[in-house]
């Protein structure tokens, strides 16, 4: 064969990659760039309620957001929330993985078992644990009572650090199931002669856990918390439908805020403002924890 | 024999047998509301089915909406060209639609209905404003004090008229995990109501000043945070996140003694054991230099989306049948006692008086008729409406500054500053 009989086959070559990933790439354009596209140009013109017009604005809203403390309050609310999230997630899931990995009769129906909390819709999670920590009627409170830690019904969403540590248990309690299959996952390609090699050589458990599963779980637990942040900062019908950012704003996270700002005050611009500036952060903060996290042998 | 005309003869068997579909035009009407418990769903569909066998030119549908997220909801739907046909409202909703749409002024329809049925005049009124009306008036909600007598009369407790009355009766009740009156901090419609009937009963009445300025930093409206914030004290732990419901079952279960509601006749007698004697509504109490009490009243009405002439038309039609007297009775008994008429004949309408649950708590109808008749609105009060209310009410600006005073302890003072200039500053 002649490389002249070749070259059309390689120009027809050339062109079958990009059709086929042509409906994909319009599929997302017209689902992630339009929308995008859009919420930039709402965010440069003076538009209050949704599908009016407005004047171009140019830098208006993004200055009025920035000079707004609320808007600041909600990015602090919004930190706790993610933090307090990564944190409660981590460890849960870590400790369910490691239990999970385990050999113990009936092993294979808790792996099971413990995605339920991830599957069930969320507008169920909240009517549970709304009618759990209901103070007249719920089960929580006259269970506290009785073990004597508390002697009168609590509101668990009645203040701002009990409502705020309330969602962030309800929400991790839905999500750590999620990060512990993964991380068994990684546990279990764990090869088991590196333990038997360091049980030979004398390492406790304790040390076991340190030298090898921890170093070896890294890279999963870098994936999960990029992934983990982004998401817990994007929670939306959880808080919404729990305390819709209550009480007196305790719980108004960032995403709440741009809810309300577009959708009960009326200030579309405003909101599309933040979600822009709230799209940067996210992005920064991704590049920053793979840059921080991510194992120095990697980078270089 | 030909095969043509036998077949033509069999199809024509067939569509009359099964049902052709019927040659004329049939007009679909969407109608959007946000009474949404199922009983009220099932009462409107009845009256639904009613009007659309009665004109099968028309098809008129429901869906059921929530107060949550009807204020975003509706703006969306306008923008994104779906909205619906004919939707229910509050005054204040006007507002909020007129500045996505071109509400068109339905002035000319009210005035037919009135000749017709004789509205209500203060049921107009929230409606009337920039040279239109914007809805038409469809029925009227009060807030009274519900309490339960025999709770009342055990500790030996009075019905309270005043805010000292009151506040010791409260404290009086609240003892054994009896919670002594039930109010709301949420930051929901709910908690803006019970808030502005504490308020109206301190003569705090006035959001606006005539020239559009924001009239609620004042000294009565201190007054009234004041007072909510130590009645609150008595209120459950959860009240935080309260809805119309938690207060309702709070009610019903005999865990509140009073409560500030609308209505609890349908859940009482349903959840709450249903003695008609048991159950006592008084009005709002007022504050002790006040001569007499207010409370909050809607004037709710239906507002007329559609662009389209024959669905507007149809819609008319519809709204004509709601309000002859024997279908507007069965509409508001979908729950009775809460929706309160606004015609003249619908107030004598048979249908309505001689709904078991009426006829039951008739005594308990006729009060809260009578505490509707010194209802007002926040941002319809003093001859003057203007468009930032939709924003403040939409933003429960009033639930708010409660939430500051009693969930993070401001003072009330300070607290009450801050809302006036969050609603300023909604005005712009």
């Amino acid at each position: 064969m002649t490389p002249k009989t070749l070259r059309p086959a390689r120009r027809s070559a050339g062109l079958l990659p990009y059709l086929l990933i042509a409906p994909a790439l319009g599929l997302l354009a017209a689902t992630l760039v339009i929308p995008i596209v859009s919420a930039v140009d709402i965010s440069l013109h003076d538009i209050r309620v949704i599908g009016a017009a407005g004047p171009f604005s140019g830098a208006d809203n993004y200055l009025r957001v920035l000079a707004d403390p609320t808007f600041w309050a909600a990015l602090g609310t919004s930190a706790v929330w993610v933090v307090g999230n990564a944190l409660v997630q981590t460890l849960l899931a870590v400790i369910a993985a490691l239990v999970l990995d385990q050999r113990f009769p009936g092993v294979r129906i808790a792996r099971v078992w413990i995605i339920l909390t991830w599957i069930v819709p969320t507008v169920v999670i909240v009517i549970i644990w709304r009618w759990l920590l209901s103070p007249s009627g719920g089960l929580v409170n006259p269970l506290l009572i009785q073990l004597g830690l508390i002697d009168r019904p609590v509101g668990f969403f009645a203040s701002g650090p009990m409502a705020m540590t309330s969602l962030i248990l309800i929400n991790s309690w839905r999500w750590f199931p999620f990060v512990a299959v993964m991380l068994l996952a990684a546990l279990q390609r764990i090869p088991a002669d590196v333990y038997e090699a360091a049980a030979v050589d004398g390492a406790n458990p304790l040390q076991r856990f340190f030298a090898i599963t921890w170093p070896l779980l890294k890279p999963t637990l870098l994936v999960l918390t990029v992934m983990g942040t982004l998401l817990s900062f994007n929670v939306f019908d959880v808080i919404w439908l729990l305390t819709a950012g209550g009480p007196a704003g305790a719980t108004r996270t960032l995403p709440v805020l741009i809810y309300e700002t577009a959708f009960k005050a009326y200030r579309m611009g405003d909101a599309a403002a933040m979600s822009v500036i709230a799209s940067l952060l996210m992005i920064g903060l991704a590049v920053m924890l793979l840059e921080t996290l991510a194992p120095k042998e990697k980078r270089s | 024999m030909s095969l043509k005309p036998t077949l033509l003869a069999g199809a024509l068997a067939l569509a009359g047998a099964f049902g052709a579909a019927p040659s004329y035009a049939q007009t679909e009407v969407k109608l959007w509301h946000m009474e949404q418990p199922p009983h009220r769903v099932a009462r409107i569909q009845e009256l639904i089915d009613a009007f659309n066998a009665a004109n099968p030119d028309i098809k008129v549908v429901q869906e059921p909406q929530s107060w949550d997220q009807v204020y975003a909801k509706v703006p969306a739907a306008i923008a994104a060209g779906n909205p619906p046909d004919m939707l229910f409202a509050i005054p204040d909703f006007t507002t909020v639609v007129r500045k996505v749409d071109q509400l068109e002024s339905v002035a000319d329809f009210v005035k037919e209905l009135d000749a017709e049925h004789g509205f209500v005049p203060a049921a107009v009124e929230p409606y009337s404003y920039d040279g239109g009306v914007w809805a038409v008036p469809l029925y009227n909600m009060a807030l009274s004090l519900w309490y339960n007598k025999k709770m009342l009369d055990d500790a030996g407790v009075a019905p309270p008229k005043t805010w000292s009355e009151w506040k010791a009766a409260a404290q009086t009740l609240s003892k054994d995990g009896i919670v002594g009156v039930g109010l709301p901090a949420n930051k929901q419609l709910y908690t803006d109501q019970t808030t502005y009937a504490v308020m109206v009963n301190n003569g705090a009445s006035d959001l606006f000043n005539a020239d559009g300025s924001i009239a609620f930093d004042n000294e009565k409206t201190v007054g009234a945070y004041d007072f909510y914030k130590d009645l609150y004290q008595y209120s459950s732990p959860d009240a935080a996140n309260w809805t119309w419901g938690e207060a309702e079952a709070c009610f019903s279960s005999e865990t509140c003694a009073m409560i500030l509601q609308f209505t609890v006749i349908s859940t009482y007698d349903a959840q709450g054991g249903g003695d008609a004697a048991n159950l006592g509504v008084a009005p709002v109490p007022h504050a002790d230099d006040q001569a007499d009490s207010s409370t909050i009243a809607y004037s709710n009405g239906v507002m007329f989306l559609s662009k389209d002439p024959a669905k507007r038309e149809a819609s008319k039609k519809f709204i004509r049948f709601l309000l002859q007297p024997d279908n507007y009775g069965k509409f508001l008994t979908m729950e009775p006692g809460l929706f309160l008429p606004v015609t003249k004949d619908g107030a004598a309408a048979g249908t309505f008086w001689s709904d078991p649950l009426v006829v039951k708590y008739k005594s308990q109808v006729e009060q809260m008729i009578k505490n509707a008749d010194r209802g007002m609105l926040f941002g319809f009060t003093g001859g003057h409406v203007f468009p930032a209310i939709g924003a403040i009410s939409a933003q429960n600006m009033l639930a708010e500054t409660l939430q500051k005073v009693v969930i993070n302890g401001s003072d009330a003072a300070t607290a009450v500053k801050e809302g006036a200039a969050a609603m300023t500053e909604a005005t712009k």
